[in-house]
């Protein structure tokens, strides 16, 4: 019961059925597997990473310059967009001009800023969330929602896309239509 | 359709942001359920990305991609701290309700990656043209998107109370709008393909006829 409990909360939190963050990237990663492991596992490094950088900003942050924190955050993620990329230059040469475009894609994503944001907002609320473990465990776990809702996009992407499906309707609309369906379960457990 | 295409017009029906591209639709799916929230997005979204375009498309083009794009994104963050300011002047209540997706406007995709490949290939008279309606594109499926849902849901309009006899409140949850907007791209597909039909069906006629 309680690892139901778990999946019930580990879904409602999610921030692309909840909140719709990513949505546009999603439709991207569900297309393949191979799109889907590398846009998935960027995401996850960028909202870690991210959310980390996020918690060093919401600490030094005067109170009354809310309005900075964007700029800060985009700051912080352009840093490590680039160390991504030598990362990746050096690490892996070979694969580098087809992984490059799933870090292009998950940088100044949504699903990456909003992560940043969302976080921001609960430790505000709840000051017992202003540490820097709990900005990067839910930067982590943002980035496993993600995953799980890739997951349940891949399963339908084909029939969403064949021709059974009504030309006007095909692709795009049926996705947004079949999200909307899941997140309508997802919100009813709530 | 074909003699359409490129036309600066393009991002109001022909290539709408949202409903063709599917860009920026979590404000859409998220705000879009009172015409209050979609008229303080409006205004934010028509003058972050604006302004962010414009001044974006004077970073140089040699420098490597992954700096251009950083350097846009750093720039319309720039632009939302006094775009935020002035917000709270004017919407002071749109704010909170709008909660992340305020900020989330300045780093949109239609900012960050498609001036890339849509706007910066244009001279500056023509993008700022293209701008302005793909811009137009964008408010309008918001503002009807408000107009429905907030009827439909909550059976107001603009907070005022109509004479609506069935309430469908899902459509004001964040599953109402994602279904909601799969039904508008749907209807807008629809259109555009019908419309594409008549007009070679018209082609065809014309032909027979010149002959």
């Amino acid at each position: 019961m309680y690892l139901v409990n778990d999946i019930i909360a580990f879904l409602a939190a999610n921030l692309i059925l909840s909140q719709a963050l990513g949505t546009s990237s999603l439709f991207i990663a569900a297309q393949s597997r191979k799109n889907l492991t590398g846009i998935a596992f960027c995401i996850m490094l960028f909202t870690t990473f991210g959310t980390g950088c996020a918690y060093i900003v919401d600490s030094v942050l005067p109170f009354g310059a809310s309005e900075f924190r964007l700029l800060l955050y985009t700051a912080a993620v352009s840093v490590f967009y680039i160390l991504l990329l030598v990362l990746l230059y050096f690490a892996r040469p070979g694969d580098y001009a087809q992984l490059r475009k799933y870090v292009h894609l998950s940088a100044f994503n949504c699903a990456v800023m909003g992560t940043l944001f969302t976080m921001s907002g609960k430790a505000e609320e709840d000051s017992s969330l202003m540490s820097f473990g709990e900005y990067v465990r839910f930067g982590f776990e943002a980035g496993l929602g993600f995953i799980a809702a890739a997951l349940i996009l891949t399963a339908a992407y084909r029939r969403l896309n064949s021709s059974k499906v009504p030309q006007s309707f095909r692709g795009g609309p049926a996705m947004l239509i079949y999200i909307g369906i899941i997140s309508m379960a997802v919100w009813s457990l709530k | 359709m074909n003699e359409r295409k490129g036309s600066v017009f393009d991002g109001i029906a022909a290539d709408n942001p949202v409903l063709s591209g599917l860009m920026v639709i979590s404000p859409v799916i998220i705000c879009g359920d009172t015409i209050k929230n979609a008229q303080a997005l409006i205004w934010a979204f028509s003058v972050i990305t604006f302004l962010s375009v414009l001044i974006s498309s004077f970073v140089p083009k040699e420098l490597p991609y992954t700096l251009r794009v950083m350097t846009c994104a750093l720039i319309s963050s720039t632009i939302y701290v006094p775009v935020r300011a002035a917000a709270e002047e004017v919407y002071p209540d749109a704010i909170a309700r709008i909660g992340i997706y305020f900020p989330l406007l300045a780093v949109n995709s239609l900012i960050v990656f498609q001036s890339e490949t849509r706007f910066f290939r244009m001279g500056r008279l023509r993008m700022t043209a293209s701008l302005f309606f793909y811009i137009l594109g964008f408010d309008l499926v918001m503002l009807i998107t408000a107009v429905i849902r907030e009827l439909l849901a909550y059976g107001t309009i603009n907070s005022r109370i109509a004479d609506v006899d069935v309430l469908i409140s899902g459509l004001g949850e964040p599953f109402g709008g994602f279904i909601f907007l799969g039904l508008m791209c749907g209807l807008y597909r629809k259109l555009r393909i019908s419309l594409k039909s008549s007009r070679s069906a018209e082609k065809g006629d014309m032909n027979v006829s010149g002959k």
